[in-house]
């Protein structure tokens, strides 16, 4: 990793997800960002900057698979990992979808740390 | 007349002397005073037709004078009204046979007897007119006669008949209703005996007692005490009496005759007809008995159908009377005498005291009693009875109670049951409406513990790093200490939910129970797209419930919410709890859905169990939810919104009544 690092941007309603996920980012060098709703990061200035999006699948308001439909409106191919704590939601729709990966809570260090740099290696994990 | 005529006297002896001289002169004179002395008028007409002599009655009654000697009598103005007078005595005259005629005189109605008065030669010489003054005589006859007619047009008009019989019990004479009745005509009624009429049907040892005493010979004494009702004197009643008119049913009475100067005795026979009545009777009867039958019939087979049975209890004599559904109800053989103490053998050992109390409540004349009590029958099952008494006083002024007694087992058989699956049921939703929860309860867990992870990871990495990151590590240590007291909340709350299973009243806070529940429900909300609000009342009061049961009640409510949105993406997916304080100091909780709402038709079935509108659910929720809010005195309701979606809404009393029944509460 050279120059700026990477900018993982996290959209989650949950704010301790807000608080603890950025911090653990950036201790493996990462730039990181985070949103309380869809809309606020549709609305920042960093939509542009971000190489990674772990994004909360629901939420009041915008879903995550809403934000991921915007993106690809908006032709921002921006890769996801969705965080879910729902173990049942159904996985493949997602990843069909151009999703990089999906973490369900609770996660382990490794298992984010995978995900995360699959995603900016533009990888797209098989169904 | 007071004046005697001497020419009358030497009419008479002129008319007597011719023959016999001196002697036959001084019989002549006391003849003459003999005649003058009776109160007879006499009058004596000579054969030459002309009034030779008269009396002093004659000229007394009649008004003859001395001038009329020797007149005719058509002459004679006192004999005018006296028609055909004069030819009778030529009659007698030439005839010599005495002769009697029937004469009228203005008002006075005579006999005349005229009598040939025969001289020596046999020949007759003159007529002897002797006149009787019948005038009263023949008013008391005609008097009779009217009697008679009127008494027997009155008999004619009597419809039973009657018959005067003589001494043989032959009919001698009968009222038209006896003529018509047995077809029996005037003339033949004479040789008609009683015992023939009606085809023989009077010739009965009875009736032949009783008329033969009628027509005995008896004296007045022994009359009167057969009249004073003697055994021959009852009457006798008579059936299949075959008449004119078809078959007929008498009572036959007779009464002794006995007319003065009469030696034969009659009586009187009346037939009394009671064919009419007595049909009328016989059916009234059968009547009578067939509804007294059926009314038997149908309070036993009621009895029977409601398993109630009743007694009586004469409080005095002790006396019981017993229904055959009791004897069935207390499995006692019919044929045995119910007494008290067979009674309360019967009765269960704990319910014995009970009974006794009732008992004495009963001597001490409370009017109306009901109690429950059980039997200890012979197979050691238990009967539940249910008794209701009140008391009478019967025609002897005695203390009675009556009592009915109901066989309520299958009743309360069939409530322990129902409360049993009731509980069971509820039990069920609220299983299933945990079950519901668990994606959510498994969020809530996940939640602090990814954070805890995440927090202690960061925490690690920065206590690594050269130089380690102090401040950061403290930082998200704290975070993590954080996250496991929120981890730790959340069981603590599912604990609360889940262990209790008893009712316990406590005074509670409605907005605490309200948040609790939706710290529950609020990530599965979340994930479901719902936008939950509450505005909740600050100046609510204390109620007194259970703290489980109320937030099943909410929890219920709040899923109802959920589900009814659930299908809706044109518009804002809403929840909205309310909490606020009424008018009557109730506490009322809403939950407003922006859902698809109810049809007002369903509305009303909301509450009831099993009813769903859902194809995934019981249809229990609401119905179970609405018992707990009504044994909270409470009262569960549904309206549709003005805008879209639908309100439900519960109220409980703030300060309750007492909530009466905790065991009923328990099966909830």
């Amino acid at each position: 990793m050279t120059g700026r690092p990477s900018l993982v941007s996290v959209v989650d309603d949950d704010e301790s997800v807000r608080e603890s996920l950025p911090d653990l980012l950036r201790q493996w060098g990462f730039a990181a960002e985070a949103f309380s709703s869809a809309e606020a990061f549709l609305a920042s200035e960093v939509l542009g900057e971000t190489s990674c999006l772990l994004l909360d699948i629901v939420m009041p308001g915008m879903s995550g698979p809403d934000l991921q439909q915007e993106l690809t409106r908006r032709r921002r191919k921006i890769p996801i990992v969705f965080i879910t704590g729902h173990e049942e939601m159904p996985r493949s729709p997602l990843l069909v979808d151009g999703a990089a990966g999906c973490l369900v809570k609770p996660f382990s260090e490794a298992a984010l740390l995978d995900a995360v740099s699959a995603a900016l290696r533009g990888q797209i994990l098989d169904p | 007349m007071t004046e005697r005529p001497a020419t009358f006297r030497a009419r008479w002896n002129g008319l007597k002397a011719g023959g016999n001289g001196e002697t036959a002169h001084e019989v002549t004179a006391d003849l003459t005073s003999i005649l003058d002395s009776v109160d007879v008028p006499i009058v004596v007409v000579g054969r030459e037709l002309t009034v030779a002599a008269f009396n002093q009655a004659a000229a007394d009654a009649l008004g003859l004078c001395l001038a009329d000697i020797g007149q005719r009598p058509r002459d004679i103005s006192a004999f005018a009204g006296f028609t055909g007078l004069e030819e009778s005595c030529t009659e007698v005259i030439t005839r010599g046979v005495e002769s009697r005629i029937d004469v009228r005189a203005e008002a006075a109605w005579f006999v005349v007897r005229i009598s040939p008065s025969t001289s020596a030669s046999d020949q007759v010489a003159a007529v002897v007119l002797t006149f009787t003054d019948v005038t009263a005589f023949r008013a008391a006859v005609d008097q009779a006669i009217y009697e008679r007619e009127c008494t027997k047009a009155i008999l004619n008009t009597v419809a039973d008949p009657l018959v005067v019989v003589d001494a043989d019990q032959r009919a001698q004479s009968g009222n038209r209703s006896f003529y018509t009745m047995f077809g029996v005509s005037a003339e033949e009624r004479q040789r008609t005996s009683l015992y023939e009429l009606g085809d023989g049907a009077f010739d009965c040892a009875p009736l032949r007692t009783q008329l033969q005493a009628a027509v005995a010979a008896l004296s007045l004494e022994q009359l009167r005490d057969l009249l004073g009702g003697g055994p021959g004197f009852q009457p006798v009643e008579v059936d299949h009496v075959v008449t004119a008119k078809g078959e007929r049913t008498f009572i036959v009475d007779s009464r002794p005759l006995s007319f003065p100067g009469h030696s034969e005795r009659r009586a009187l026979v009346r037939f009394h007809d009671i064919t009419t009545r007595k049909q009328a009777q016989a059916a009234k009867d059968m009547r009578s008995e067939e509804e007294l039958r059926r009314s038997e019939a149908f309070l036993a087979e009621g009895q029977r159908l409601s398993s109630t049975g009743s007694f009586s209890w004469k409080v005095a004599t002790d006396a019981i009377t017993w229904s055959e559904q009791l004897y069935r109800m207390y499995e006692i053989d019919m044929d045995v005498a119910v007494t008290l103490a067979a009674l309360r053998a019967r009765v269960h050992p704990d319910d014995l005291g009970l009974l006794e109390s009732i008992f004495q409540q009963a001597r001490d004349g409370a009017n109306d009693l009901e109690w429950h009590y059980r039997l200890l029958m012979p197979d050691r099952s238990i009967k539940f009875l249910h008794a209701v008494a009140h008391a009478t006083r019967g025609q002897d002024g005695q203390l009675e109670y009556l009592a009915a007694i109901q066989d309520v087992t299958g009743r309360r058989v069939s409530e322990e049951a129902l409360a049993k699956a009731r509980s069971k049921l509820a039990n069920v939703a609220r299983v299933t409406s945990l079950g519901v929860l668990t994606a959510s309860i498994a969020h809530e867990i996940t939640q602090p513990l990814s954070g805890i992870i995440t927090n202690a990871s960061t925490c690690l990495r920065m206590l690594d790093a050269d130089p380690p990151n102090l401040a950061g590590a403290r930082e998200t240590a704290r975070r993590t200490i954080r996250d496991g007291i929120r981890g730790s909340d959340v069981i603590t709350r599912l604990r609360a939910l889940f262990s209790r299973e008893e009712y316990t009243l406590e005074p509670l806070d409605l907005n605490e129970v309200t948040r609790e529940v939706i710290a529950l429900t609020l990530s599965d909300l979340h994930r479901n797209r719902i936008a939950l609000q509450s505005e909740l009342a600050d100046d609510l009061p204390t109620i007194t419930g259970d703290r489980v049961q109320l937030q099943q009640v909410i929890l219920n409510l709040l899923r109802n919410g959920s589900d009814a949105v659930a299908d809706v993406h044109d518009r804002r997916r809403q929840l909205i709890v309310t909490t606020e304080r009424d008018k009557n100091d109730e506490v009322r909780l809403r939950v407003r859905d922006t859902g698809v709402g109810v049809d007002p038709e369903n509305l009303n079935h909301l509450l009831e169990a099993f009813y769903t509108t859902k194809s995934d659910g019981l249809g229990l929720g609401l119905s179970i939810s609405q018992s707990i809010i009504e044994r909270h005195h409470g009262r569960l309701w549904a309206e549709s919104n003005d805008g879209p979606g639908t309100t439900f809404s519960f109220s409980i009393p703030s300060r309750p009544t007492g909530i009466s029944d905790p065991a009923s509460m328990g099966h909830l």
